[in-house]
């Protein structure tokens, strides 16, 4: 069983009520950081090995030294709730059920960071949830824990929601800053970052739900113990949205120590497939992280248990790997169609380009375009050809990581699922009733012997 | 119906641009906008945008550039019950393919239409982030999801019985 730090307490009933949630503990965290210096908070998450829990993984505590801290401008903590990654639910999940521990971690996280006020950027469809956040942060003024001179430490501090509008590029840190700005959200070009130069000009840091909820068990039980929590650079617990042909898909808490194959099919967790199928492939992170099939899921190319954590998903590079991006994790059976997958992911891509860069404005249109054609038994084979061109054109030339995020998944089917394509565009009329189905995909995977 | 706002939205309208920095109530757009669609019919037209470009001291321009951006601000008219329907890849692998599908036979519309009463109206959108509960639609502030066709028919009773 792991250690479960956030959700611990999520299915307490009425959890969601300042008292209850304070009478578990809550606002401990609070009450301990105004003991200490800001830079000493800073430093507590610095050796706590806290990555950002977005998808990028960036250390939290380097995020957080890089703020700028210029004589009379005031800065700001601005809270990544765009949550829009296909596969990713937990941070709906945690500000649904448990909204105190997001503002507890966000008042500890202003106080380190000297935000007076820290905004939360939610997605415009989570509207129900504004309401939760709303009045979570109203008992919290009401109990003295925001507002001014917050428990007479001189620290003022006051919480906004900000509701997005329909927009999965606001969840990259500069398009968000636009559309809090009440713009398009177009990324912009860094430098300057928004640790310098963010939200009106002014420093900023853009955290993701999850990195600010963590801040709550690091500064209650130490850096240190926190990061004895999981394995090498993956410490602390991981949220994970497990989602797709599973018998219980749902928000799970691991403390990415566990592998892979436990994650999928035992009973504590998702509880494997249904209806008697078999696993073909998984997107462990997100749709934007590579596919992998259920061979290369399970086990590393060097025939290693491959585990729920940054370095071992990630283990083989794009060749054999994936990431663990946002924690997205979506399974699919042996009687899924990855040409379909993919086809519906390289839909929402060109959905969601923001149109700046031509590469990924033409590109994402052009790759969904030639799915399409191969889904529907219209394509050539030279079609394959031509998405691997399309997509190796779009990644590293654009303004944000969209354009990579578009091109990764394509590349990941045609790298691993080719002969699913080819069998597409040979069998035109069979592709339209019925799928490649499991094929060789589970097979074990061959390792070289070292002589 | 006269574009402007009531009394008491204009006082919550400028309570939220309190909440950015002074000089810069631009910032208010998304949630006045919002603000404006959910009072002015469902939808923003031209002279609601003109209006809240006109609340906020800002450009017309500043406006429709941003209302044209984002997929939840409607740009013409729609039905009194919005069925948003997620199609992306999780919600594709658990079905939303047959659910799109029942709607339509059902309401008698395509994606993007309306029905001829005003009704409903058919969308189809982009992961909503409800994943594991999936096939799912929004309809109004909130998620129906796990939907089947059964689902379906009841919440189209439900809105029908509203609306009487």
């Amino acid at each position: 069983m792991s250690r479960k730090l956030l959700l611990e307490k999520a299915h307490v009933e009425n959890i969601r009520l300042y008292d209850v949630y304070r009478r578990e503990g809550g606002y401990r965290s609070v009450e301990k950081a105004f003991k200490m210096a800001p830079a000493d908070i800073v430093e507590e998450v610095k050796k706590s090995g806290l990555r950002g829990r977005g998808g990028a993984g960036f250390p939290t505590g380097l995020k957080w030294s890089f703020i700028a801290k210029p004589e009379g401008v005031p800065r700001h903590l601005v809270v990544n709730a765009d949550e829009s990654e296909p596969g990713t639910f937990k941070d709906r999940y945690l500000m649904e059920f448990i909204p105190h521990i997001l503002i507890e971690g966000m008042i500890v996280s202003s106080f380190a960071l000297g935000s007076n006020v820290s905004y939360i950027y939610i997605r415009g469809e989570y509207h129900w949830i504004v309401d939760i956040l709303e009045q979570a942060i109203a008992e919290a003024k009401h109990h003295g824990f925001l507002g001014k001179n917050i428990l007479g430490s001189g620290f003022d501090c006051e919480i906004y929601v900000h509701r997005g509008a329909g927009a999965y590029i606001c969840g990259e840190e500069t398009a968000l800053i636009e559309s809090l700005e009440g713009k398009r959200g177009n990324p912009r070009i860094k430098p300057p970052f928004p640790a310098v130069k963010g939200a009106w000009e002014r420093p900023t840091v853009v955290n993701n739900v999850e990195t600010i909820a963590a801040v709550v068990p690091i500064i209650n039980d130490g850096g240190e113990e926190y990061a004895k929590i999981g394995v090498g650079k993956s410490t602390g617990t991981k949220l994970m949205s497990a989602c797709g042909n599973l018998n219980k898909p749902g928000v799970y808490e691991i403390d990415m120590t566990i592998s892979v194959e436990e994650f999928i099919f035992s009973d504590e967790y998702c509880g494997g497939i249904p209806n008697g199928r078999k696993l073909k492939a998984c997107i462990p992170g997100g749709s934007s992280v590579p596919i992998l099939p259920a061979n290369l899921l399970l086990t590393t190319a060097k025939g290693e248990k491959r585990l729920m954590n940054y370095e071992s998903l990630s283990d083989g590079g794009f060749a054999t790997g994936s990431m663990m991006g946002s924690g997205g994790f979506i399974v699919l059976d042996d009687n899924q169609c990855v040409v379909k997958h993919t086809y519906t992911l390289a839909r929402f891509y060109r959905h969601e380009s923001c149109g700046q860069c031509s590469p990924c404005r033409e590109g994402t249109g052009w790759m969904e375009k030639i799915l399409l054609n191969i889904e529907n038994g219209k394509g050539k084979l030279s079609d394959i050809d031509l998405l691997w061109d399309i997509q190796r054109k779009i990644e590293g030339n654009t303004i944000c990581p969209l354009g990579d995020a578009a091109a990764w998944p394509v590349a990941a089917a045609i790298r691993h699922f080719r002969d699913e394509f080819e069998w597409h565009v040979k069998n035109p009329v069979e592709c339209l009733t019925s799928n490649y189905g499991l094929a060789h995909y589970a097979d074990p995977i061959h390792i070289p012997v070292v002589a | 119906m006269s574009v402007e706002f009531s009394k008491e939205k204009l006082a919550e309208v400028a309570e939220i641009v309190k909440r950015y920095p002074e000089g810069r109530h631009k910032s208010a757009l998304l949630p006045v906008l919002h603000m404006a669609q959910q009072e002015f019919g469902g939808w923003l037209d031209v002279p609601v945008m003109d209006y809240v470009a006109s609340v906020l001291k800002i450009e017309p321009i500043e406006v429709y550039e941003v209302a044209s951006f984002y997929s939840m601000f409607n740009l013409s008219p729609v039905g009194k019950y919005m069925f948003e329907v997620c199609q992306t890849g999780p919600c594709m692998i658990n079905g939303s393919d047959n659910i799109i599908a029942y709607i339509k036979e059902k309401l008698n519309i395509g994606v993007g239409e309306t029905t001829a009463d005003g009704m409903f109206t058919l969308k189809t959108v982009e992961c909503l982030g409800a994943c594991g509960y999936a096939p799912m639609m929004q309809l109004g502030k909130h998620y129906r999801e796990h939907l089947t066709k059964e689902k379906v028919d009841a919440i189209i009773e439900e809105c029908r019985a509203k609306a009487n």
